[in-house]
């Protein structure tokens, strides 16, 4: 079982905040939580919300429904107030209200704890409270986080959250909540999970311009820089960080930029050089809804034909789409590994949905984990950088030793010097286009989760692997007979398996987060899928497991 | 090693301003004492960026207008290594603009070389930014009318930390100066050298260059701003060519390296 917590009120007002104790209070619990933020373009302002979800098994993405909402404005309590489930409680921050429970945070802090500014605490207790759950690993965790502000804030604070439990005791409510007492969890964001995999792996040079969602991996990388050694700039625009990145890779750092969409279509250029010099560059692209600047803080799963296409000319990439927090992590690493090991650029597709995801996890390694460079230690004197070899993977030196490196963004001959002879250029486009035959030989299989003979299977890519699962689990559950496949690499494909995966159920419907279809357009363009039904969603909000459960019953 | 040794034949026109530039950056690196197998040439596209194949060095030879970024990215990497650019005044002050407002501004330990021919040659003869006003061209057929990049008087205002000007035609002095770079530690250095381009450029011979450039009075105090950019605002029946300004700014990888290497978990990387 599971139960959904919505706090929600103005940008500003304290939604990360009160979401963010109560989130690692869970956690302490031992709670199974996954968290999701929807938030608008402002600082301060307009209508946020944060979604917490607790229960007693993982948990994958978010309910539709809130069970609890804890609406800190009249606009929260008027356009949320109607996507409480029934029977469902409202705890309204204001004066009394028909059919919620109102309690004046602001005054309650005040009166309590001697400041107004201890109202997100009240609004964390009170929750507590309405559950039923213990508060003192609420108190815990302020004394932690409040430490350093001095004991008057850390005492003023316990109590505002002690008051907050009290004031909603014996209260109705009817509401069951998940049984606490498991081990403590651990909780950990999509774009924080990039980025500590990248720093474990090694990455000595990250830069990037900032750009919603992408940015919070480039913070979170900045944040530990100096533990691990990471060399953080900021670019003047993302041309400029692509091209830092490939002058990193060339003088052998492993390196990466963050970005979303549209300054991604500025890195175009660069992926191609990168394919062309044959370097291994990591790009992790954090997805918005489009055209142009779309919107900002929503999210979609738009961009995976673009990612597939950009750049000009042809040449080998992977493609990583993680669906999970702990795929995040997991992901991250093997596709520096696969650029690395193929000298190409390698993307990872996340998006604003799966980048402010919490989720409980397994703790996830700290301790430096290099991978390998894949870096000639002795090249001889005599090297010719794009040698060519049956792989494609040409033995890889860096600048400073006794050969010379000579990389060039021309048609160039094996020892890197540009050229115009065509034969010359069929030797390399063959020998850099061959590598793709290791790429899929390394590809990922897709993930199945359902019954083998399932008669509806869903094709799901990136994040929307969490509510498809909880969909499947569902449908299941009320007899219809549904399995999925996850795809956490999207390209390239081995045709072969990937037919042998799918099989042949009834019905195949390709689940995503865009208009078209992006990945049954993929699909049918590797040869492995002809027809299917799509099941999209472009609202800019994510799937939730009961939507895709519903639209695939009805 | 050697410059200018490698097995590629130049493809630039006869009379090209980059024969003698070769040869003489080639005596500088020599002459400063360059390790070839640390140096490392950096260039976008135009004929200024063919430039490093034609030398025995470690060659990047990147996009078009993205030598700065580039550059910049291996510095911070590895800077120990000495990085160069060889690069024209469409890519490094067109294509380029925006990364030589920045990679000045850091001052990165970076020493750009920019053939300024005051035209373009790969594309055949379009106006560059430092075209003059008046130039006709195949595709300004009414002349240039925007007012010419004047990428001395900016990297002043920006507080580069060296700043100077040649001409391929004064070969002495064009050594003396890329000596001078080459051996700058402090960060960003910028060495504009003019340079005829007897294809397309009509207007700015070498004889009219050679009837102009003067060298900078000994007296000059390099370290004072405001004389460093009346010189850069020289123009016309005389242009100065030597250190325009100096500034004792630390170096952008000198403030951000020791940083990242004084790392505590890192173990295991090459260098």
């Amino acid at each position: 079982m599971s139960l959904s917590i919505r706090i929600a009120g103005e940008a500003g007002q304290g939604v990360q905040t009160t979401g963010g104790l109560l989130v690692e209070t869970f956690a302490r619990l031992g709670l199974h939580v996954v968290a999701t933020q929807s938030y608008m373009s402002r600082i301060r302002g307009g209508l946020n919300w944060y979604d917490v979800r607790i229960g007693t098994e993982p948990l994958f993405g978010p309910a539709g429904k809130a069970d609890l909402l804890v609406a800190l404005t009249d606009a929260a309590l008027e356009v949320l107030g109607g996507e409480v489930v029934e029977g469902g409680t409202v705890l309204y921050d204001g004066e009394d209200a028909p059919g919620v429970l109102a309690i004046d945070l602001a005054a309650v802090a005040n009166d309590t704890g001697g400041s107004k500014l201890y109202a997100n605490t009240v609004a964390a207790g009170a929750v507590l409270g309405i559950l039923g759950y213990d508060v003192s690993p609420l108190e815990a965790l302020l004394a932690e986080q409040f430490g350093k502000k001095g004991e008057d804030v850390v005492s003023g604070n316990q109590a505002c959250a002690r008051k907050g439990a009290e004031l909603v005791a014996g209260a109705a409510s009817a509401l069951t909540a998940p049984e606490a007492g498991g081990q403590a969890q651990r909780v950990q964001a999509g774009a924080a999970a990039i980025g500590q995999a990248a720093a474990v792996a090694g990455v000595r040079f990250v830069t990037a311009y900032p750009m919603t969602p992408g940015t919070a991996t480039f913070t979170y990388l900045a944040s530990v820089a100096d533990e691990y050694g990471i060399v953080v700039e900021q670019a003047e625009d993302e041309i400029a960080a692509v091209n830092m990145v490939c002058g990193a890779a060339y003088a052998g750092a492993p390196a990466m930029t963050t970005t979303s969409g549209g300054g991604f279509a500025l890195m175009a250029e660069g992926v191609s050089l990168a394919g062309m010099m044959e370097l291994p560059i990591f790009i992790v692209i954090a997805q918005r809804p489009g055209p142009a600047t779309g919107l900002p803080t929503r999210t979609g799963q738009q961009d995976l034909l673009f990612a597939l296409r950009a750049g000009h000319g042809e040449f080998p990439r992977a493609i990583f789409a993680p669906g999970t927090v702990r795929q995040c992590y997991d992901l991250t690493r093997r596709a520096l590994q696969t650029a690395h090991a193929f000298q190409s650029p390698v993307l990872l597709l996340t998006d604003q949905f799966l980048q402010d995801t919490e989720q409980t996890v397994e703790p996830l390694p700290t301790d430096p984990d290099p991978i390998d460079p894949c870096i000639e230690a002795h090249p001889p004197a005599e090297y010719a950088r794009y040698a060519v070899t049956d792989s494609g993977v040409s033995p890889r030196a860096v600048p400073g030793g006794k050969a010379l490196v000579v990389c060039d963004s021309d048609e160039h001959t094996a020892d890197g010097h540009l050229t115009e002879d065509l034969d010359a250029h069929l030797a390399q486009q063959d020998k850099r286009m061959r590598k793709e035959a290791g790429l899929i030989a390394q590809a990922l299989p897709p993930e199945r989760h359902g019954p083998d003979d399932a008669e509806t299977l869903l094709l799901t890519w990136g994040s929307t692997y969490g509510p498809a699962r909880e969909a499947v689990d569902r449908l299941n559950a009320a007899g219809t007979s549904a399995a999925m496949l996850h795809f956490a690499q999207v390209w390239p494909l081995d045709a072969e398996a990937v037919r042998a995966a799918i099989g042949s159920p009834k019905r195949i419907v390709s689940v995503e987060g865009n208009q078209t279809g992006q990945f049954a357009t993929l699909l049918r363009g590797a040869g492995v899928l002809t027809e299917c039904e799509l099941l999209t969603n472009y609202t800019g909000l994510p799937f939730t497991g009961s939507e895709i459960a519903e639209r695939i019953s009805s | 090693m050697s410059l200018g040794d490698a097995d590629t034949h130049p493809a630039w026109c006869p009379g090209c301003g980059n024969y003698p530039l070769l040869k003489t950056f080639d005596e500088a690196l020599d002459a400063a004492e360059v390790d070839r197998s640390k140096l490392v040439l950096v260039s976008g596209i135009g004929q200024a960026a063919k430039f490093p194949h034609y030398t025995r060095a470690n060659v990047f030879n990147g996009l078009h207008g993205r030598a700065l970024p580039a550059a910049t990215g291996i510095k911070l990497t590895r800077p120990e290594l000495t990085v160069a650019i060889t690069s024209g005044d469409g890519d490094m002050y067109g294509e380029g603009g925006n990364h030589f407002l920045h990679a000045v501004r850091r001052n990165i330990g970076v020493k750009a070389f920019v053939h300024d021919n005051q035209v373009y040659g790969l594309t055949k003869g379009q106006a560059s930014p430092t075209s003059e006003p008046g130039m006709v061209t195949k595709v300004q057929t009414h002349g240039v009318m925007s007012v010419p990049f004047n990428p001395l008087a900016l990297a002043i205002v920006e507080d580069c930390s060296f700043v100077a000007r040649s001409f391929t035609g004064e070969r002495d002095h064009l050594r003396e100066m890329m000596v001078a770079a080459l051996k700058h530690t402090g960060g960003f250095a910028l060495l504009d050298i003019l340079q005829p381009c007897p294809s397309f450029n009509r207007r700015n011979t070498a004889k009219w260059y050679k009837q102009r450039v003067r060298p900078i009075d000994g007296a000059h105090d390099p370290f004072d701003r405001d004389a460093a950019l009346k010189l850069a605002f020289t123009w016309g029946e005389e242009i100065p060519i030597g250190i325009y300004y100096r500034s004792n700014r630390p170096s952008y990888e000198s403030q951000v390296c020791p940083v990242a290497r004084s790392r505590k978990k890192v173990s295991g990387t090459f260098f």
